[in-house]
């Protein structure tokens, strides 16, 4: 089954590979982009969402013939590495794809701990890279080599309690954390942000280690708590559908959310219908809201990738803002990061994989002084019948 | 207060399964199977594609899963660890070699069943209360079974003529073989069983916590803890190991943070075996 | 003394410093301070390589010493992760100098683990294996709950580099700039080459005679009077002084750690980098760090297989190279020495399985 999908997808993949190697008629130079991220593990589908996202737009761009900039064409090459979410790999693996492969563009790290370690290196480097780890320090100043290339869970959070307060009557909430870095820094940020809109904050103490198979008796605790929500605070795509099962199964009514990106597909294998009601952060994948070329780069990843993965819905700007990006700003910029640097205030781009018609671009600067998000789209979702639905859209801006 | 111990119970139900195996091949074999845990990962993958992906009745999907495991076991031991058990000057290469084992695992079952995490739709539907606990009916089956395979394994292994020669070799491998038993399958079996058995535990759980294929090494460290604080080699050991654990596990988040909780079993279990380095039930170890 | 103790000819650590060695040597040394930096200059990344192959070496130097007294070591990620805090919030905190930071490291490492070490050395075989696997657990949690002393999960991050060595106004060590790698890569090579020479001259020492008597037999060494419960503690705590140095260098060359940057799969693979070089060498641990991680690296382009060729390439070299890779120079010595070995192994492991 999904064996036949990997070898087949491990085959493609070679050959892809050495046709990038060999290249289309007519582009002469090749770009490297590099994706640095967590790919095996518990948390593996975090890297592997950056790396089959970057490669799937990549295929895209070659098969129209490459990317054009400054009059040239230039033919996409992704060099990926597994920094298995240990800060040593993600070191030896940026200087790699900096000092060996001279890339200058890297998609990730995924956490805090591994996207903290790669700092050095990357200004060291001459590199920029672009985390999905939230935590304030990688994008303010002195620093201006990371941009966010996603919503950060404080930036959704308080929009979310918000609406759950107007619209569901919610008035306490609980929190549970995985026991990380970026959860726990995740549910710290929720609990300020609670506290300020005036919700009862019932308890954020609880946790649960990276691994656990069995939530009874970590939810059994939260739940006799009887909050009217219940945020999951940094929950992995593979935890959240457990969490909400155990949740249910033990009685609990309220509303459960979280603000970190989740896969419908294992939302319904293990949850079922025990999912409807779930609130998470989507991406432009929800079918009410993607377009055409959205519906194209979802058969491409399909197959890269060997199936949809609807974290990728988040994951999918980074690899066209930057080249959409060093259009802007010229050829220099691939080498040179300061020219990219100096295109981002004034970059904007129509969005291409939402149907109405907005704009991309760089955010943020009222969390870190400076743009350095990828202006993505805040896409909150209810889980409805097996599906995400839209629940409201908003922005960081 | 009785939430917490119908938590325990159940946890204590599936960890002793998991247990179970893995004291089995320590006693027959005396070496630790590091692999235990990717075992129990592969063992609930097999239950995943025979039972979600294709349809097949669960009952079928646990033999299935059964049987692989013990092919596995079974290869694992004529193939790797009788040669290194037989030519190493130290008793450290089989433990090297089953770390080996369980990297190797890992990897294939990253490689051939992806990264994502799986579950499957639940056996039984519904929820139960005893004493005005949750207990949904899923659990339930788990409990059930579980019991029922442990019953199993303790008549196998005091009435059935392999179930005694396992026993025999785990007392002394040299007297066994003196009397006719034939060790090489007797140990190729116990491990076979044993992987099974973790397989089984596998089986059994992803209709409740679902796996993927990171799960291996936490799963192998409660299995160590189990044992260690059970007593290894010895099967009511095991049971004993988990019933601990379990409970441990239930109460102490009832009360405080997850890894809180883990760091006191931890630093309870190291005082525990200062004092008795054989664990409860363990053979005598100078 | 020498000639009173059971031991069998076979069982000696590689010593004897012939001609042919020495050249070698002498090669390799060049090769390492010379060849390698002159020639990879300008490459950060494979300075990087190898400056991490040096110290993990050296991390598995300690664990090399605990086999040699005949215990399965899985907690030197406890000690590197002890030792890196130490220096952490030595560093951060309180300003103290790098070079100060450096041993006190390994000196709390092998406090805590002298303590530790009285305690659970009584066990044996898979028993201490098991307890120390769980104490790298322990200490990590341990890290992760450390409060405001520890910062958890969010680890200590921006810890300083390296400043300037001097002595009475005299710099003998230049502060290490910025991202410069190659200062930090002698220093690896410094700290292996000292870790070998003080192991090499530890196991040629008296201390050494005593190690390899009681890793043969623990109960035969006790009865000819060997204090065996002092010289357990002592070969631990040795072994856990370098796990804490080791940790205290990693900390201030990525400048930042977490209760994550060391867990269970750290400590088994500082006992693997042993095992594959050979148990019953001193370069042993050298060799199999080198190999693994040189390996991996280049077994990158692999990608996706990389992984798994890596476990495949471990367990071949465990079932056809049980005694690690550099006993194949000791095979060409001849069979007389090998038939010794297994005679008096297996009788020493029946008296230790009997209870």
């Amino acid at each position: 089954m999904a064996a036949i999908r990997h070898l087949t997808r491990s085959l493609a993949l070679a050959a892809g590979m050495a046709m990038l190697a060999v290249g289309p008629a007519g582009a002469q130079n090749t770009l490297k982009i590099g994706v640095l991220g967590v790919m095996s593990g518990p948390a593996a589908s975090w890297g592997l969402v950056n790396r089959y996202c970057a490669e799937a737009t990549a295929q895209m761009v070659n098969e129209q013939g490459g990317v054009e900039i400054d009059g040239e064409t230039y033919t996409i090459e992704i060099v990926s590495i597994d920094d298995k979410n240990d800060p040593k790999l993600a070191v030896s693996g940026a200087e790699r794809l900096i000092h060996q492969e001279d890339i200058h563009y890297i998609i990730g790290p995924n956490v805090d701990t591994t996207a903290a370690s790669i700092v050095p290196v990357v200004e060291a480097g001459n590199a920029i890279s672009i985390p999905y780890a939230f935590s304030k320090q990688l994008y303010t100043p002195p620093r201006s080599n990371s941009i966010l290339g996603m919503i950060a869970s404080y930036q959704a959070g308080p929009i979310i309690y918000q609406y759950l307060m107007e619209n569901r009557g919610v008035e306490s909430v609980a929190f549970v954390a995985r026991n990380e870095s970026d959860p726990l820094n995740q549910r710290d940020e929720g609990v300020a942000a609670a506290e300020e809109l005036g919700l009862e904050v019932i308890s954020s103490e609880d946790t649960y280690e990276p691994g656990t198979t069995d939530f009874f008796p970590v939810m059994s605790k939260v739940v006799s708590g009887e909050p009217d929500l219940i945020v999951l605070s940094g929950a992995a795509p593979a935890d959240a559908p457990l969490l909400i099962r155990t949740a249910r199964e033990l009685g609990y009514e309220g509303v459960l959310s979280t603000e970190t990106a989740q896969d419908i597909t294992i939302l319904n294998e293990v949850a079922g219908e025990l999912a409807n009601g779930f609130i998470s952060v989507g991406g432009a994948s929800t079918p009410e809201i993607r377009s055409e070329y959205m519906e194209q780069f979802i058969e491409v990843y399909e197959q890269v990738a060997g199936e949809w993965n609807d974290e990728a819905g988040t994951k999918v700007y980074a690899l066209e803002m930057i080249l959409a990006t060093l259009q802007q700003a010229g050829k220099d910029a691939i080498t040179d990061i300061e020219k990219f640097k100096a295109a981002i205030p004034e970059f904007s781009m129509k969005n291409p994989f939402v149907k109405e018609d907005s704009q991309l671009t760089y955010v943020g600067s009222a969390y870190f002084e400076q743009p350095r998000q990828i202006g993505v789209p805040m896409v909150v979702t209810e889980v409805h019948d097996g599906e995400f639905k839209t629940l409201f859209v908003g922005s960081v801006e | 207060m009785e939430q917490i111990i119908v938590n325990g119970v159940v946890l204590a139900a599936n960890y002793a399964l998991i247990a179970l195996g893995l004291t089995l091949i320590f006693g027959i074999l005396s070496f630790l199977n590091f692999a235990h845990g990717q075992m129990y990962m592969i063992g609930g993958f097999v239950v995943y594609y025979v039972y979600a992906i294709f349809g097949m009745n669960y009952f079928l999907a646990l033999l299935a899963c059964a049987m692989t495991l013990f092919v596995i076991g079974v290869l694992f031991e004529t193939l790797f660890f009788r040669r290194v058990l037989r030519i190493a000057t130290r008793e450290e290469n089989s433990m090297l070699l089953a770390v080996g084992t369980a990297l190797l695992l890992e990897n294939l079952a990253l490689f051939f069943f992806g990264e994502k995490q799986r579950g499957v739709p639940p056996v039984v539907t519904g929820v139960y209360q005893i004493f005005g606990a949750y207990l949904p009916a899923g659990r339930l089956l788990v409990l059930a079974l579980s019991a029922l395979l442990v019953v199993g394994l303790l008549l196998f292994v005091q009435y059935t003529r392999p179930g005694r020669a396992m026993r025999a070799v785990a007392q002394d491998k040299e007297v066994t073989r003196l009397m006719g038993v034939n060790v090489d399958r007797i140990s190729a079996m116990g491990f076979g069983i044993g992987a099974a058995l973790a397989g089984l535990a596998g089986g059994l759980l992803v209709t409740i916590s679902a796996i993927n294929s990171g799960i291996g090494t936490a799963i192998s460290i409660k299995a160590f803890i189990m044992i260690m604080i059970g007593g290894a080699g010895v099967v009511a050991g095991a049971i004993l190991g988990g019933i601990v654990l379990g409970f441990a596990e239930a109460f102490g988040y009832a009360f405080m943070p997850g890894s809180m909780t883990y760091l006191l079993i931890f630093v309870g279990m190291i005082l525990f075996l200062i004092l008795r380095p054989q664990g409860i039930m363990g053979k005598p170890w100078g | 003394m020498r000639q009173a103790l059971p031991v069998s000819e076979a069982s000696l650590p590689q010593l004897g410093l012939t001609l042919p060695r020495m050249v070698a040597l002498a090669l390799l040394a060049l090769v390492y301070l010379v060849a390698i930096p002159l020639y990879f200059a300008q490459s950060n990344y494979i300075l990087g390589v190898i400056t991490n192959a040096s110290i993990l070496s050296f991390i598995s130097l300690g664990v090399w010493v605990t086999f040699a007294i005949g215990r399965i070591n899985i907690s030197q990620g406890a000690f590197a992760l002890i030792g890196g805090y130490t220096a952490a919030i030595l560093g951060t905190r309180y300003d103290v100098s790098f070079w100060l930071c450096l041993p006190l490291a390994g000196v709390v490492a092998a406090a805590i683990g002298t303590v530790i070490g009285a305690a659970i050395l009584r066990l044996r075989g898979v028993y201490f294996a098991m307890i120390t696997l769980s104490l790298t657990e322990a200490v990590r949690l341990a890290f992760l709950n450390g409060g405001a002393f520890t910062q958890g999960a969010s680890g200590i991050v921006n810890i300083p580099r390296p400043d300037a060595l001097s002595v009475f106004g005299v710099t003998i060590i230049p502060a290490f700039q910025g991202a410069n790698p190659m200062p930090f890569y002698y220093l690896a090579a410094a700290v292996l080459i000292l870790g070998l020479l003080a192991v090499w001259r530890l196991t040629t020492s008296r201390l050494g005679w005593v190690f390899r008597s009681m890793r043969q037999n623990e109960e035969l060494a006790a009865s000819i009077g060997i204090n065996v419960a002092r010289y357990r503690v002592i070969a631990y705590g040795f072994s856990c002084a370098f796990g804490g140095m080791g940790g205290a260098f990693i900390a201030a060359f990525h400048q930042n750690i977490y209760p994550a940057s060391y867990s269970v799969t750290d400590s088994v693979y500082f006992m693997l980098y042993c095992f594959l070089g050979g148990l019953d060498f001193v370069f042993g641990p050298v060799v199999g760090a080198f190999l693994l991680v040189i390996s991996f690296e280049l077994l990158h382009d692999l990608q996706q297989y990389q992984a798994l060729i890596y476990g495949v390439l471990m367990i071949s070299c465990i079932l056809w190279l049980p005694n690690g890779i550099l006993s194949l120079s000791r095979r060409r010595a001849g069979p007389a020495e090998e038939n010794e070995e297994p005679a008096v192994a297996p009788a020493a492991e029946k008296m230790e399985r009997t209870p």
